[in-house]
């Protein structure tokens, strides 16, 4: 587990303040979509090896939702950045 | 029907006075007007730049376009009225006077005993003079201001302060720390 993230609004923290929700990468369907559509984006989780973003809540500093990307096997952080930066609708 | 409420300080009765002042000390501020104030969208500099500190508040950073914002000129019923006439449309304003305690810890140790609870780089150079921002002390979230080289503000949620002080009583072990009611 990467152990320090940055955070672009409160600077380097240990991961202790931080709540981790999970893939970033789904895109919530529309209302009317189908059945299958919905239990993708509900249920369906691929686990990957390697470079992820997830969704990194700061819940002990400025409480913003943040996107991670970072490598799940050697704990390297590339990149951090708010939520509604980085075109997402979290919340 | 009239009912009559009284004020109660959270830490009243919780801490022991120690009379005898140490090296280190810890405030506990009895009344301080306290006020949460929330930038409406795309509106963070203009909120910004009404809350210049000007001696009758200031503003500690909390969040992206969120303040903690501190007076002690103005009485808790009159701060939030008069944040909410200045920033008009600008922000949302929530009083929080009797929601949070303030703590001041000023000594020699005073950036030692906080290192114990908080993964913060509390150097000088790193968290100057003015810095505001939340941080976890142990397993309390808090907003920590440094006022001065070697004094800072700690505001906490009330329900929290109790746990917060013998957290910090725990974190100055090693030190000399007395804690009591600020006089004022
Ligand atoms: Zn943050």
């Amino acid at each position: 587990m990467a152990s320090l993230i940055s955070c672009p609004h409160c600077g380097t923290r240990p991961k202790e303040e931080f709540f981790i929700r999970g893939d970033a990468n789904p895109v919530r369907p529309a209302p009317m979509a189908t059945d299958e559509a919905w239990n993708d984006y509900v249920h369906l989780r691929v686990n990957p090896r390697g470079r992820i973003r997830e969704h990194w809540q700061h819940v002990a500093g400025c409480r913003r939702w943040l996107v991670v990307e970072r490598d799940n096997f050697t704990h390297e952080v590339f990149a951090v950045t708010d939520a509604a930066k980085a075109g997402e609708g979290a919340r | 029907m009239a009912y009559d409420y009284q004020a109660v300080h959270a830490l009243d009765g919780m801490i022991g006075a120690i009379a005898e002042r140490r090296a280190n000390h810890l405030s506990v501020h009895r009344t301080m007007a306290i006020a949460m104030v929330l930038a409406g969208p795309g509106q963070t500099a203009e909120a910004a730049g009404i809350l210049v500190s000007n001696g009758e508040f200031e503003a500690r950073f909390s969040g992206p376009g969120e303040w903690l914002v501190l007076s002690q000129v103005h009485a808790p019923e009159t701060l939030a009225a008069e944040l909410s006439v200045r920033l008009g449309g600008f922000a949302f304003v929530v009083d929080q006077s009797h929601g949070r305690v303030v703590l001041t810890l000023s000594g020699p140790d005073a950036a030692r005993i906080l290192a114990n609870g908080i993964a913060v780089d509390l150097h000088a150079d790193a968290f100057p003079v003015g810095r505001a921002a939340n941080v976890l002390c142990n397993h309390l979230s808090l907003n920590l201001v440094r006022t001065g080289d070697q004094s800072f503000d700690l505001v906490v949620m009330r329900s929290f302060a109790g746990a917060l002080v013998d957290d910090l009583k725990v974190m100055a072990r090693s030190h000399d720390l007395s804690v009591d009611f600020a006089t004022r």
